[in-house]
């Protein structure tokens, strides 16, 4: 798993971030923070997708080994949220990369973070 | 405060004609315009008075036919110095010679409005993508989105190449971290040059969480701006949300019920409390100390708990309101809070215990990456990082605001000026605000915790200043008799604190960047809201060994 924040208020990040602690331990479920993209499966963004981070994102996605998944957390990554139509970013993460499970909230809370990754899975083994 | 008007005063007698208007609609805030070019000679006669002046921000507002330059001075309180240049050509003289800490406020102004600083060292883009086309400029009134939406894509190619021009190669090389770093957590570039071990300079590239709030928030009214500002960090999302409340409760006379005040209070320091925990966890990360990053985020949680239940979100508390706060405090919920309070302040007193004695921490953090007094003067930082540099500086004392005035607290300050100091600084306000909110819960008022205040706001400008976190948080208003802002201006801490990273850096070592990278607490999308970073000089020099090595602590 990796995480790439690609213009987000922090807010989705800390709890992206707070499910590697203890009281989440998102390990459990045999997930790893990994800090390369070149190591990673599944590709975490949150955040509205600013012009300037676009292209930088589209490197990531393309250096990750296939099969590759992507998911959006947080209501920026899904839908724009309050930014959608702010001149620095894109709509949606799905108009520049692929996604395969959307976490929507503001920020999610860490429980529904995890219960996106454990969708994943299930899609995974079905 | 007797400061303020004694600036104030020194400024009036001074300039004497070349001061055209001058209100001052409440204590600690002046609003000055002076003729256009004398701004030098006014902050001049400021510096001259008093060591502490410094710069918060600068805005740019499109009046038409004219552009508004706001210098915001910190000096007792908020003393803005207006100038008026013709949108036609716009050109100002640079104050960046006076002082060094206004050159990246300078340039966003170059990069949103257009504006020439005539002088300035370094005057480039700071926060756009660097190919968004010339001329436009996204802040000005006659600028619509659509005129750039499919033009600008691929932003990236030219500043790869270009980010580090190296004047001469030799042993020096180039690296680049980020946007994608494990280190980082958001997404910004550095470019070190590095000579070896030792890092020769940085030039940091913001605009990574380049969003466009400010231009986004002229376009919807005040009461749902509230919610949008409080997006422009989702960690201390209470200060925006409080700092624009004020601001706008400033504009419309609007008086807070006194329940309300510390209510915010309240949620503002759970805000603090959380967020220092953060750093210092991921301080801890950064350093190599991973189990402290566990033991500190486990014991941050909560924390998070009582925000969750006092304002039933986690994060983005959505509590603060124009006129108020948006919900009551249950009745039964006090004995938890201070329960829970005193569980984590223990765990909070060992903290400070294990910063203060690891030995692994201090040889990680002592000496590393010094900021002097001085330097911290000149380049106006603000927050912890000043307090870590021996400056007595807190808006919570030096304008108080919500319940602060009547709450007793102390302003934590370290003389080291270093890494150590200002992981510690944050370390204590973590105990001091568990006091802060303790206290208020005793003496919480009784009555309304919500006024109602009409969507149309009067006429004005204000500026509204909170101790965000990280440090002083300015939110500039101003309104033009409509139920929508006419221009809503952003400074976050992280801004006012990032132009130091390269004086705190320079001929430290490489395995140090990410220590001090740490105890500057970066907050980038804070910083990006609307753009910028750069370096100001291209000096460049090396510091002696002796003058590297730690010095022994006291």
């Amino acid at each position: 798993m990796l995480h790439f924040n690609t213009g987000a208020c922090n807010g989705c990040d800390i709890e992206v971030v707070a499910l590697l602690t203890p009281r989440y331990d998102v390990e459990r479920f045999g997930v790893l923070l990994q800090p390369s993209p070149r190591h990673a499966d599944v590709l975490m963004v949150t955040g509205p997708v600013t012009k300037q981070c676009a292209p930088r994102l589209r490197v990531i996605y393309q250096q990750m080994p296939s099969p590759k998944f992507v998911v959006a957390i947080g209501a920026c990554a899904c839908s724009g949220g309050v930014f959608r139509d702010c001149y620095g970013v894109y709509k949606r993460l799905d108009e520049v990369i692929p996604v395969d499970v959307y976490v929507p909230g503001c920020p999610p809370k860490p429980e529904a973070i995890l219960q996106g990754v454990i969708k994943l899975l299930e899609k995974l083994k079905a | 405060m007797a400061m303020f008007e004694e600036a104030v005063s020194i400024l009036k007698d001074n300039l004497g004609n070349d001061v055209l208007e001058c209100k001052t609609p409440k204590p600690r805030r002046a609003y000055i315009l002076v003729k256009l070019g004398c701004h030098r000679d006014a902050i001049s006669l400021l510096l001259k008075q008093y060591e502490q002046t410094g710069i918060s921000t600068i805005t740019g507002t499109d009046l038409g036919s004219e552009i508004e330059l706001n210098y915001h001075m910190r000096c007792g309180g908020a003393v803005t110095i207006k100038n008026r240049v013709p949108k036609e050509k716009p050109r100002i003289k640079t104050i960046t010679d006076l002082l060094p800490g206004a050159a990246f406020y300078e340039r966003e102004v170059f990069d949103l409005l257009g504006v020439m600083f005539e002088g300035h060292p370094n005057l480039k883009r700071l926060l756009l993508p660097d190919n968004w086309p010339k001329g436009a400029y996204p802040l000005r009134k006659d600028w619509k989105p659509q005129d750039v939406k499919s033009g600008v894509s691929d932003s990236e190619k030219n500043s790869e190449t270009n980010g580090g021009e190296l004047k001469e190669a030799t042993s020096i090389v180039n690296v680049v971290v980020g946007p994608q770093h494990p280190a980082l957590h958001e997404p910004e570039r550095f470019s070190f040059k590095v000579d070896g071990e030792v890092v020769v300079d940085v030039e940091p590239r913001l605009g990574y969480v380049h969003r466009g709030i400010e231009k986004a928030a002229e376009h919807l009214m005040f009461f749902q701006d509230v919610h949008l500002v409080e997006r422009v960090c989702g960690i201390c999302n209470a200060a925006h949300t409080t700092c624009f409340s004020q601001a706008v409760e400033d504009i419309g006379g609007i008086d807070v019920p006194p329940r309300a005040l510390y209510l915010r209070t309240i949620v503002h320091e759970l805000n603090r409390i959380h967020s220092h925990l953060l750093l210092l966890g991921v301080a801890g990360l950064l350093l190599g100390y991973e189990a402290l990053f566990q033991h500190v985020w486990r014991d941050r949680e909560p924390i998070m708990d009582l925000i969750e239940m006092i304002t039933g979100n986690r994060l983005m508390t959505a509590f603060n309101t124009i006129g108020g706060v948006r919900r009551d405090l249950d009745p039964n919920a006090a004995g938890k809070i201070k329960k829970t309070l005193e569980e984590v302040k223990k765990r909070a007193n060992f903290y400070k215990v294990v910063f203060k004695e690891d030995p692994t921490l201090r040889l990680r953090t002592e000496g590393v990456g010094v900021l002097s007094k001085s330097d911290a003067l000149k380049l106006c930082v603000a927050g912890p990082v000043a307090r870590g540099s021996g400056i007595d500086m807190d808006v919570r004392k030096d304008d108080a605001y919500a319940a602060y005035e009547e709450i007793p607290f102390n302003v934590i300050s370290y003389k080291e000026c270093d890494s150590w100091a200002r992981l510690m600084v944050r370390a204590e306000e973590v105990l001091e605000s568990i006091d802060i909110v303790i206290y208020a819960l005793e003496h919480l008022p009784s009555g309304r915790f919500r006024v109602r205040v009409p969507r149309r706001q009067p006429e004005g400008e204000a500026v509204g200043r909170v101790e965000a976190p990280r440090g002083e948080l300015i939110h500039y208003v101003k309104s033009d008799g409509t139920a929508y802002p006419y221009r809503v201006k952003i400074r976050s801490p992280t801004l006012a604190n990032i132009i130091s990273f390269p004086t705190m850096i320079r001929g430290g070592y490489v395995a140090d960047i990410p220590a001090v990278l740490g105890s500057l607490d970066p907050c980038f999308s804070c910083t990006d809201r609307m753009v910028f970073l750069d370096t100001q000089n291209d000096r460049r020099w090396y510091w002696s060994l002796e003058e590297i090595k730690p010095k022994k602590a006291k």
